[in-house]
């Protein structure tokens, strides 16, 4: 089943006034339950690329689908909800909301559904004990290890059971043991509640268990 | 959630967030003092007219007040007096012979305002009787005189000194008398210790050959409150466009004006205040969003709605507003209540203050509705000085800020 349809997609970039192109006649289509990897050299197009399948950005050229929606009609609202309901998102540095406790920031995004206190707390726990990340509920991101809290963000991303995940560069700021660790868990999740991971990396760990690598170099895939 | 994030969020930057709490609880005190500095003026200018001689109402013939000439007595003062008798909400009432005159000593003479009153009314009704600092107050005895001090110091007259007492009689012939000083007052109002002098109501009359005549009847009420309606009913029962009825705001128009005008010119400072702490405010709450384009980025991207993060920035900000306010006028109200009762003497300005009717010790207080007002206004001021900045978070493209370092 397709979940994103993306098509002659293009971006161009203004730096300082200069024209760079960061993405050049894109044509890719990712199918739920997929684990994949879209790899390449830094600039080579994987984040700017991430960025469009998660509605954070608009191509200057072509068309993203998404399901049943067209992300270029779609207002910021609109936008927001589909982020909210239908996808998770993982970045590098973590950032996790630094006042709110790791359970706290599980719950964030189920408050922004409207989902009862109660519900939520429950759920998140539940979630955490899954992870093996119940002892950190009441810590803060500052008193917990990169890899706890990179573990929380993955908590974070999927507890509205998304559609997708989306990892920009997960692993970049974790020992190799603590990325295996994570990557494990993410299979996990992958092979158990059939969640679809795109990760944009050049970490060979993730490249390696992934099941679709797109390797993209200038702007353009030049293998999928 | 939302508000424990906001509230969180406040205590980021402690430094930052206690030099604004500080501002708006110094804002709230010195708005709260202000307003009681100026009720105390103005209470105490009115409170003082009423209780030296204005009352709550007065009865007068019709046209006493723009003509105060011997000749307009009250037209019946028996009708006057028993409706006032039966009157609901009246304290205390008292009849006055009013004129102009001259008072003379061996040494000196001065213009006066002479006024015959009823010793053992008057008392209720006056506090001059309170005022007496040498000597006693009237006892109905005759040929007694009370005399303000600064009138007695030009007079250079003493307790048991002999004064000479002149003014026209109905006929425009000078009556007179011989009193003798048997008490010397002395207000807040120096400019009334100068001019006003007492005598009894019954000395009066003879002296101006007008037996059983008065031009005024004084009258204080269980509530001033309640000084339109008494005066309305008091009107209905005489029913005769021969007198004038006026309360005390009808008889002190300008002291009313300036007390009108007063408590408007408070929004100026409410205005000045405001001002400054919108500055404030707008320089924190920017420099608190700035510090979290990286965050707030995150919370765009995860699907947190533009309208949800408007409301976090604006709640923040209204929650520093909120316990600013509340910690401000708790504190500015203790300090209100303590003054409203120890005072806050200022002896030093005590001249320029009596020429003002007012006392040398003032005492503040602050209404409920303008306790309120504090309350209301500041935590609105907090809301407006985070728009800008709420608009600004508003703004920011997920990417951009996600990437902003």
């Amino acid at each position: 089943m397709e979940i994103i349809i993306a098509e002659k997609i293009e971006k161009i970039y203004q730096d300082n006034g200069v024209p760079v192109t960061a993405l050049k006649d894109v044509d890719i289509i990712v199918n739920k339950g997929e684990f994949l990897v879209l790899a390449g050299r830094s600039g080579s197009g994987k984040t700017t690329l991430l960025n469009l399948f998660g509605a954070l950005d608009n191509p200057t050229k072509g068309e993203i689908k998404f399901e049943k929606y067209h992300l270029a009609k779609m207002n910021k609202k609109e936008l927001s909800e589909l982020r909210l309901n239908k996808m998770g998102f993982i970045f590098q540095a973590y950032n996790l909301i630094p006042v709110l406790t790791a359970i706290e920031n599980i719950e964030f995004s189920m408050m922004l559904l409207g989902i009862p206190e109660k519900t939520r707390r429950e759920r998140a726990l539940s979630l955490m004990k899954e992870l093996e990340i119940d002892q950190l509920a009441d810590k803060r991101p500052g008193e917990m290890s990169g890899g706890q809290q990179q573990r929380v963000s993955v908590a974070r991303a999927i507890v509205n059971n998304p559609t997708v995940v989306l990892a920009d560069e997960p692993t970049a700021n974790l020992d190799s043991k603590t990325a295996s660790n994570l990557l494990d868990l993410m299979q996990k999740m992958n092979e158990e509640k059939k969640i679809t991971f795109i990760f944009a990396t050049h970490d060979k760990q993730i490249m390696e268990r992934a099941k679709r690598l797109v390797y993209l170099e200038d702007g353009r895939i030049k293998q999928d | 959630m939302l508000l424990k994030l906001a509230w969180r969020n406040i205590w980021r930057n402690r430094r930052r967030s206690l030099i604004v709490f500080i501002s708006i609880v110094i804002g709230a005190i010195s708005i709260l003092f202000l307003e009681g500095i100026t009720n105390a003026f103005l209470n105490q200018m009115l409170f003082n007219q009423i209780s030296l001689s204005t009352s709550h109402i007065q009865i007068h013939k019709n046209g006493f007040r723009d003509n105060k000439v011997i000749q307009n007595f009250v037209p019946s003062p028996d009708v006057v007096e028993t409706i006032l008798s039966t009157q609901s909400g009246v304290k205390a009432f008292s009849k006055r012979g009013i004129t102009f005159g001259l008072l003379s000593s061996a040494e000196n003479s001065s213009g006066i305002y002479l006024t015959g009153i009823e010793h053992n009314r008057e008392g209720q009704i006056s506090k001059v009787k309170s005022t007496i600092i040498d000597g006693h107050y009237l006892t109905g005895e005759k040929g007694e005189i009370l005399l303000g001090k600064k009138l007695a110091e030009k007079l250079n007259v003493n307790i048991g000194d002999k004064v000479v007492g002149m003014a026209n009689e109905l006929d425009g012939s000078i009556g007179s008398d011989v009193f003798r000083l048997v008490g010397i007052f002395e207000t807040e109002n120096s400019e009334f210790d100068k001019t006003n002098i007492f005598i009894n109501l019954n000395q009066f009359q003879s002296m101006l050959k007008i037996p059983g005549q008065v031009h005024e009847f004084a009258i204080v009420l269980n509530d001033h409150k309640s000084a339109d309606e008494i005066n309305e009913q008091i009107k209905n029962k005489l029913n005769n466009k021969a007198y004038e009825v006026l309360t005390y705001a009808e008889l002190l128009p300008l002291l009313i004006l300036q007390i009108d005008l007063s408590k408007e010119s408070m929004f100026v400072v409410y205005f000045i205040v405001g001002l400054a702490l919108i500055f404030g405010i707008i320089n924190s709450m920017l420099m608190s969003v700035f510090e979290r384009i990286n965050e707030l980025g995150i919370l765009l991207a995860i699907g947190m709605k533009t309208t949800k993060i408007f409301g976090m920035i604006l709640l923040e900000s209204l929650l520093l507003g909120l316990f600013g306010t509340l910690i401000g006028s708790a504190v500015g109200g203790i300090l209100i209540t303590v003054l409203s009762d120890t005072g806050i003497n200022l002896s030093l300005f005590a001249d320029s203050l009596n020429s003002y009717g007012i006392g040398a010790i003032l005492y503040p207080s602050v209404s409920y509705s303008e306790l309120i007002g504090v309350l209301v206004t500041i935590p609105i001021v907090s809301i407006v000085g985070a728009i800008y900045p709420a608009v600004k978070a508003i703004k920011l493209q997920p990417v951009e800020a996600i990437r902003y370092i």
